[in-house]
């Protein structure tokens, strides 16, 4: 089966399990369910999306199939500056500005991160690969205990509500920042449309793309920027999705071998799109409420991660 | 990258021929740092303690010494003596010089063992509890043990243990939300001294025994470093002392982190600052990796009091935050 029959298979399905999301039992109370699941559907795919997106480019750019800006921080980071904000302006301060100014805010400094990320890990260009995971696992771990000692300073009796926050979640989508998202989300789309034939000329390593005529440092530059937004919008839309990434840009390339991005793309959107909706279907039908979709996806993308690795054991 | 945890001779090792240590002052700076940390940890709090009431061995601040103070410094003292062995240890059994409770899923496989026993066995006490911790531990290190045996390349096994500590800590999450458990087992998530009065803490103590009985094998432990064919050659029975090495290890993991919660990193941090120091020889460098242990564990639990006095930071927090830095030192600084 060639990579499109795949994808279109792929669509199909995805696209049934949408309809069976939003409809299941909706006859209960129509007006008041439909809106609401729509909602969420939205935020799926908007977040899944970046999620596929931003994890692929990267891994291009990175030139390896295992990390993603999750697992080198990029998440933790956008947590933090959270806090940060909280702490610094308030959470009055945070209304004065607006919701979306401490948004764009955030995107700044991702952007900073982005570019910090690029210039003490991959100038170089050969960091070995499972050091440069060990540096982002430890350093998300890092930032995540600043970010909750920033929490436990803003309220030292909730902690604990904070604690069980840091997954992800379809509960708490807020229509305006629904709508800021998906306007940036489609923003950074057109932007990187244009680029997307540099991406898989990216894809052949630093020295082929620069004989080929790209500019790699700054094609780099470029998209690592563009990977940041992604992740301050899915970040801020679902939470953290940790290993998901991973998960989502190896199917995409096992579902679709040898294909270029203009494939493995909406390919990996679709998986990752999917797999929320699985889960959150799951967490509905199967599980009864009794567990969430943060760690479902965390629990199947941990195991799947974890066999993906010994398996590779005796290349490495 | 791929150093060898034999013992290489580090700089203090031999006869060293520093004038400063000759004299003993080696042994006195620190041990007077150890003093003065112990009695700061006694002195900070968020309740008033009268000194001059505790001449009289009696009243409210010889309450509040012996029923709080006292009992958490000896919590500190021990979780971070016993933490640092625990990951010197592991260091030579998995030949690793970045393993340590935290990225060998030892940790969260505790956690696991504590909410199967809270939930299966609510009336059960302390040590149903403990031991199904220890057994938990001890099934997720032998399985570690067996699962990274072969693989060579040095940050691999840290990044397969954090994965599986996830994996494990993902499904205890799993379990504890089926149940409705997911609010009391967020008490454990993190280390917490804050909790440790008299009569709640005592299970610690049996890092004391553990860290004893780690001097007593530990030259042994040293060789087990030289890898399988080397101790064998050497008269050493290599799989008992594995075998024997990780149940410590459980032992010393499962009290801690029922008394006190999970910290990660110290069992990493110490042992490789130590051994930068004075090398690898365990009959050596022992009792430094025991001290500095808990000279760490008091620094962070000291700073955890004061930064948001008198409320506390928990030393999961602090301790995580420093020694994640320091971690990421010695990985950026291998490196170089």
């Amino acid at each position: 089966m060639t990579g499109r029959a795949t994808f279109a298979l792929t669509a199909f399905g995805l696209a049934l399990l949408a309809l069976a999301f939003v409809l299941q039992g909706a006859a209960a109370d129509p007006v008041w369910l439909i809106p609401r699941r729509l909602m969420k559907l939205a935020a799926m795919i908007v977040g899944g999306c970046a999620v596929a997106l931003s994890s692929i480019s990267f891994q291009t750019v990175a030139g390896n199939r295992i990390l993603t800006p999750a697992v080198m921080g990029y998440e933790a980071v956008y947590l933090l500056l959270q806090s940060v904000l909280v702490v610094t302006l308030g959470a009055s301060g945070l209304t004065l500005w607006g919701g979306s100014g401490g948004f764009l805010l955030s995107i700044l400094f991702m952007l900073g991160y982005s570019l910090t990320l690029d210039r003490w890990l991959f100038r170089d260009g050969r960091a070995d690969l499972w050091m440069l995971m060990l540096v982002g696992l430890v350093l998300t771990m890092v930032i995540g205990t600043v970010t909750q000692f920033l929490q436990l300073r803003i309220s030292p009796g909730e902690f604990a509500i904070f604690q069980s926050a840091a997954q992800i979640s379809f509960e708490r989508v807020e229509p305006w920042r629904l709508l800021v998202s998906t306007i940036l989300f489609c923003v950074i789309c057109l932007a990187g449309w244009r680029g997307l034939p540099a991406l898989d000329v990216l894809a052949l390593g630093r020295d082929q793309a620069m004989s080929l005529g790209i500019d790699h440092r700054r094609a780099v530059r470029r998209l690592l920027m563009l990977i940041a937004v992604l992740v301050a919008v899915s970040t801020s839309l679902i939470g953290p999705t940790a290993f998901m990434g991973i998960f989502v840009a190896n199917l995409a390339y096992a579902l679709a071998p040898g294909a270029g991005h203009r494939l493995t793309l909406p390919m990996g959107c679709a998986i990752a799109v999917g797999m929320f909706l699985l889960a959150q279907l799951m967490v509905e039908r199967l599980f009864d409420y009794r567990t969430t979709v943060g760690i479902l996806v965390n629990l199947a993308c941990g195991v799947w991660f974890l066999a993906l690795m010994l398996r590779q054991r005796s290349m490495i | 990258m791929d150093r060898p945890v034999a013992p290489a001779a580090g700089p203090g090792a031999g006869n060293d021929c520093r004038p400063w240590r000759r004299r003993g002052m080696g042994r006195a700076l620190p041990g007077a740092l150890f003093a003065a940390l112990c009695l700061a940890s006694l002195m900070v709090g968020a309740g008033r303690m009268e000194l001059a009431q505790l001449t009289t061995f009696s009243g409210e601040a010889w309450l509040t010494l012996t029923a709080s103070r006292l009992p958490r410094l000896a919590a500190v003292v021990l979780t971070g003596a016993g933490l640092a062995v625990c990951g010197a240890v592991l260091q030579q059994i998995l030949r690793n010089r970045f393993v340590e409770p935290a990225t060998t899923g030892g940790l969260e496989a505790a956690k696991l063992g504590i909410l199967v026993a809270l939930t299966l066995l609510p009336g059960a006490g302390q040590g149903v509890r403990m031991a199904l911790a220890m057994a938990f531990c001890l099934a997720a290190s032998l399985i570690f043990a067996v699962i990274t045996a072969r693989l060579r390349a040095t940050v691999l096994v840290p990044v397969a243990g954090l994965m599986y500590g996830s994996v494990l800590g993902a499904l205890a999450e799993f379990y504890a939300y089926s149940r409705n458990f997911l609010q009391g087992m967020q008490g454990w998530m993190l280390g917490d001294f804050s909790k440790v009065v008299q009569g709640s803490y005592e299970v610690v103590w049996l890092v004391l025994p553990v860290v004893a009985a780690t001097y007593v094998f530990a030259r042994r432990f040293t060789l087990i470093g030289m890898g399988a064919e080397v101790a064998a050659s050497l008269g050493l029975g290599y799989r008992a002392m594995v075998v024997l090495g990780l149940v410590l290890v459980s032992a010393t993991v499962a009290a801690t982190v029922i008394t006190v919660g999970a910290i990660p990193f110290v069992g990493l941090v110490v042992p490789n600052l130590v051994s930068l120091w004075r090398g690898d020889d365990l009959t050596r460098t022992l009792p430094m990796i025991a001290a500095g242990g808990a000279m760490l564990l008091l620094i962070c639990d000291l700073l955890g009091r004061l930064i948001i006095w008198p409320y506390e930071v928990p030393v999961g927090l602090t301790g995580g935050g420093v020694g994640g830095l320091m971690f990421l030192f010695l990985i950026l600084w291998g490196r170089r």
